[in-house]
């Protein structure tokens, strides 16, 4: 709310400038803004897009029917009726689709952005076959930048010797791929390990089909350990949005509790020291700043809102620990999981706590516990209405093919329909897969909602977003189309909803 | 027609000097039913007239000089010998991480192993041998699958630089430190001489007073003169043996391939090489699946050959065969097409794989020159083999049908003018 009171005010400040653009029922500016468009206006040719005619979902409160996004170099220019839309301007037809925000996945597994690569071609996987079971099938990681260059020649004069066991290896090697499963095998090990401790835009694949299977699920934004990362498909400049803002913290064992809450006693009681020398210098200028020696600098950085402490810890217990720890030394906690959290829902909501949690969990109560406990469809709901911002993300953070399907992130909007169906409102649930993940990894200023200001993310669907029926038809990242159901293979084939009917 | 004898060059003596080909000094004509030229296309009813290991003529119904030996093989159809630039045969495979732009894969090689007759057999005439490793392992040795030693082998020493680039900033680092250090040697370099400039003008300030003729000298290192204790020339430091590859593939003296896997693999090497007006071919070794065609038109502006092996590739994420070949073929990239593994057999069927992606859709005469006179431009020799022209050494392959048909038999093989493979008699 309060960033929404500082915006309205930047508003009126340039609201002639705004005006003179067009009449916009709604437009909400950055305070960049005015900067920007200074420096915008020296660009020779400006890359214009416009969304018309769709019904949009700002994700701000507001719902616009059949109002237009214009977008300006990618950057969210103008929302509104009757805009002005230069000659120039690529412009997408949403009439009959529903518009919202590129969705936020606030984990994803390094497979989205890094891609993994394929397994060698099929006759040389057959030929390896006599090699080992897992073996040459084409899924084995690689370890390290390696590639696999051509065999060596006493290994295939050896493989043509067997010649006549091809056929059996053949069939042996495509059953033991239909046993296990072709995508099942998690190379995300593989690639963490190559890029460990690097740079993630060096590592990103604009191309690979996982990227463009999350693109499909509408997934714009992704969280990864390492930082947070767009979307973009064929380029891998300018991928990379911000550093690790989530700083998981162990709270199991009494001694990690103990040295946990050592460090931010150390941090609070340096920021009290700092606050005071801040205060006396203004009378003695030769005070001392106090030593930072021994003190905490990720806790520090936590107390100061820098990074944001997160915690996976599912128990009552541990939650009240943690929302007491927080209150006490005066940071907002982000609970990973938090299961049990609706049990404790007014507790987490006083200490100002955020929640990122999967409906579909199901976790049996212990039996022998008088009080409420284990999982609940209400966990979400509850949460919510005691304060708690809910972020909401699928079992799986990866996009998996194999076994149970539609709890992989090209579900995220499910995962939020199960919310709902606990009671969350619907807001709420779109808020869980957009904004509030967005600000939890520090880049709610460019994603999250469809703001004036903002980047240009958006999805086009065929129905409610929340509907197990809909489909997202395109997705847009900063002002360029990056996926469209009917021109890609993967589910082309299933017809569109009927459109959007007036609800 | 006239024996044309002055193109023969010392080069050659040189060259005939070690090999002492059957027809050493003598001419051969040989009238086939067809010539895959390369080239000039195909020629129907072509005369090829060889001499000294090189081909001297290629003409359609050529009249032959009385006296020159004829072997005439109407049924025969002959294209240029096979240019397997990108291998390991007869050697280990390995992929160790490494940073030694200096190796050669010279040193690996072993000219008893039986491994050339193999190659000569299934019609490979030249060969580009790479070390094995990744990251930066050395460069690689062009060379005539035929001699005693390695000197009678080699034909270029350094034919390219490996270099294998995947998405990931370690490998992306360890790239761009190689041309660092380059520029901090041509830094040192600089500095070093404007340090001897200087020092240089003392003396000469010094001296002026007692010599006045004395002589200006500027750079030339080859200026040997001294007048003093001190060399009046300017010596540039050595760089580094690991700078000197980098140095020269900057000077454009050597051009590297650089192995890749996947589209955003290019993406990133371009990102590592925006700075570098090098020149570079691609490997993509083939995988079940590729994306490549997502840069095909990138590689195409920037003028990369590609280095595949002759096969379909799925769709990432389907069962949709694509011939890769063929796709970036068509945006304009020239394909070099070597066989599907380094064994007996893919050398054998090399020319029948092609066939097949030919039939998938890969343009014929853009696979005949992947597998000869676009390998041989790889390997740096497409000035001198790779395709039956005037003035190319006579390499040549004779078959008894059209060379990417399967059923077609490889009749003989000629390596510089020797036959080296098949039975014949004029």
């Amino acid at each position: 709310m309060r960033k929404v009171k500082r915006r309205a005010l930047v508003m009126s400040a340039f609201f002639t400038a705004v005006v003179a653009a067009g009449v916009p029922a709604f437009s909400f500016d950055e305070d960049e803004e005015g900067e920007e468009s200074e420096e915008e206006e020296d660009d020779d040719s400006p890359a214009w897009f416009a969304v018309t005619g769709g019904d949009v979902y700002t994700g701000v409160g507001g719902l616009l029917r059949g109002a237009t996004v214009l977008a300006k170099n990618g950057v969210i220019k103008e929302i509104g009726y009757d805009l002005y839309i230069p000659e120039d301007a690529e412009v997408l037809d949403a009439s009959g689709r529903r518009v919202y925000p590129g969705l936020v996945a606030i984990d994803a597994s390094t497979r989205v952005v890094e891609g993994t690569v394929p397994g060698p071609a099929r006759e040389e996987a057959v030929e390896l076959e006599g090699d080992g079971h897992d073996h040459g099938l084409g899924f084995e990681p690689e370890a390290g930048p390696e590639l696999p260059y051509q065999l060596d020649q006493e290994l295939f004069d050896e493989a043509d010797d067997h010649a006549l066991d091809h056929d059996e290896q053949l069939v042996a090697a495509f059953e033991a791929v239909r046993e296990s499963g072709y995508e099942s095998l998690d190379l995300d090990a593989a690639a963490g390990f190559v890029g460990a401790g690097n740079d993630l835009g060096d590592e990103f694949d604009p191309f690979n089909y996982n990227l463009v299977l999350t693109l499909s699920a509408g997934i714009t934004t992704v969280g990864q350990s390492k930082g947070v990362v767009k979307l973009k498909r064929y380029q891998i400049e300018d991928v990379v949005m911000a550093d690790r803002k989530l700083i998981s913290l162990s709270w199991s064992t009494g001694r990690a509790k103990e040295s946990l809450r050592d460090k931010f006693k150390g941090a609070a009681r340096y920021v009290r020291a700092y606050r005071a020398w801040e205060e006396e210098k203004k009378q003695n200028k030769d005070l001392p700043e106090p030593s930072r020696k021994g003190v905490d600098s990720t806790a520090l950085k936590i107390l100061s809102g820098e990074v944001l402490a997160r915690f996976s810890n599912t128990g009552r217990n541990d939650l009240l620990e943690i929302a007491r720890l927080a209150q006490t030394y005066g940071f907002r906690p982000v609970f990973d999981g938090c299961i049990e959290g609706w049990t404790v829902a007014s507790e987490l909501g006083r200490a100002g706590a955020s929640a990122i949690v999967t409906p579909r969990t199901r976790t049996a109560k212990d039996e022998r516990l008088q009080r409420e406990a284990g999982s609940s469809i209400e966990n979400a709901a509850l949460l919510y209405e005691h304060g708690v911002q809910v972020a909401i993300i699928p079992g799986d953070k990866t996009i998996d093919l194999m076994g149970l399907a539609g709890r992989d992130l090209m579900h995220l909007p499910i995962e939020a329909a199960f919310a709902v169906r606990g009671g969350l409102p619907q807001d709420a649930a779109i808020a869980g897969i957009t904004s509030v993940p967005a600000r939890l990894l520090g880049v709610d200023h460019r994603v999250g909602t469809l703001e004036v200001g903002k980047d240009c993310d958006l999805i086009l669907t065929d129905g409610d977003l929340l509907h197990y029926e809909t489909f997202v038809q395109v997705t847009v990242v900063e002002g360029k189309v990056v996926y469209e159901k009917d021109k890609e293979p993967y589910w082309s084939h299933i017809p569109d909803l009927a459109p959007a009917k007036a609800e | 027609m006239v024996l044309n004898l002055k193109h023969m060059s010392i080069a050659i003596a040189a060259l005939l000097a070690i090999q002492v080909p059957v027809l050493a000094g003598d001419a051969l004509a040989i009238r086939v039913g067809r010539a895959e030229t390369i080239a000039n296309g195909t020629v129907e009813h072509a005369v090829i007239l060889v001499e000294n290991g090189r081909i001297t003529m290629v003409e359609q119904d050529l009249p032959i000089e009385r006296g020159i030996p004829i072997l005439d093989r109407p049924e025969w159809t002959a294209m240029p010998g096979l240019v397997l630039a990108y291998t390991r045969a007869g050697l280990g495979g390995g992929s160790a991480s490494m940073f030694e732009p200096q190796r050669s894969a010279a040193k690996e090689l072993y000219p008893a192993s039986s491994i050339w007759e193999t190659l000569r057999e299934s019609g490979i005439t030249t060969v580009g041998l790479f070390p094995t490793g990744t990251g930066v392992p050395g460069q690689a040795v062009a060379l005539r699958p035929m001699g005693k030693t390695p000197a009678e082998m080699i034909l270029s020493e350094s034919a390219f630089l490996k270099v294998t680039l995947t998405s990931d900033a370690s490998a992306k680092k360890r790239l761009r430190d190689g041309f660092e250090e380059a520029d901090e040697h041509v830094e040192k370099e600089q500095k070093a001489r404007e340090k001897w400039e200087k020092d240089q003008e003392k003396k000469k300030k010094k001296k002026s007073s007692k010599k006045k003729d004395d002589d200006e000298k500027d750079d030339d290192k080859d200026d040997k003169e001294e007048k003093d204790d001190e060399p009046k020339v300017f010596v540039a430091p050595e760089p580094d043996e690991k700078v000197t590859p980098f140095l020269r593939w900057r000077a454009g003296e050597l051009h590297a391939v650089i192995a890749i896997r996947k589209a955003a693999d290019y993406l990133h090497l371009l990102d590592v090489l925006s700075d570098e007006d090098v020149k570079f071919d691609l490997r993509l070794p083939m995988r079940s699946e590729t994306d490549i065609y997502e840069v095909a038109d990138k590689i195409a502006e920037q003028g990369c050959r590609v280095v595949l092996e002759p096969r379909t590739a799925w769709h990432p994420g389907s069962r949709q065969d694509r011939n890769v070949a063929r796709e970036l073929s068509e945006a304009g990239v020239e394909v070099v097409l070597i066989p599907q593994y380094d064994s007996t057999s893919s050398f054998e069927r090399w020319l029948s794989d092609v066939g097949f992606i030919v039939k998938m859709g890969l343009d014929r005469e853009a696979a005949l020159r992947g597998v000869t006179l676009a390998a041989a431009g790889m390997l740096g020799l497409g000035d001198r083999l790779g395709s039956i022209e005037a003035g190319k050494d006579a390499n040549l392959l004779f078959f008894d049908g059209d060379p990417l048909e399967p059923t077609s038999n490889l009749e003989a093989v000629m390596l510089e003018g020797e036959f080296v493979s098949g039975e014949v008699d004029l």
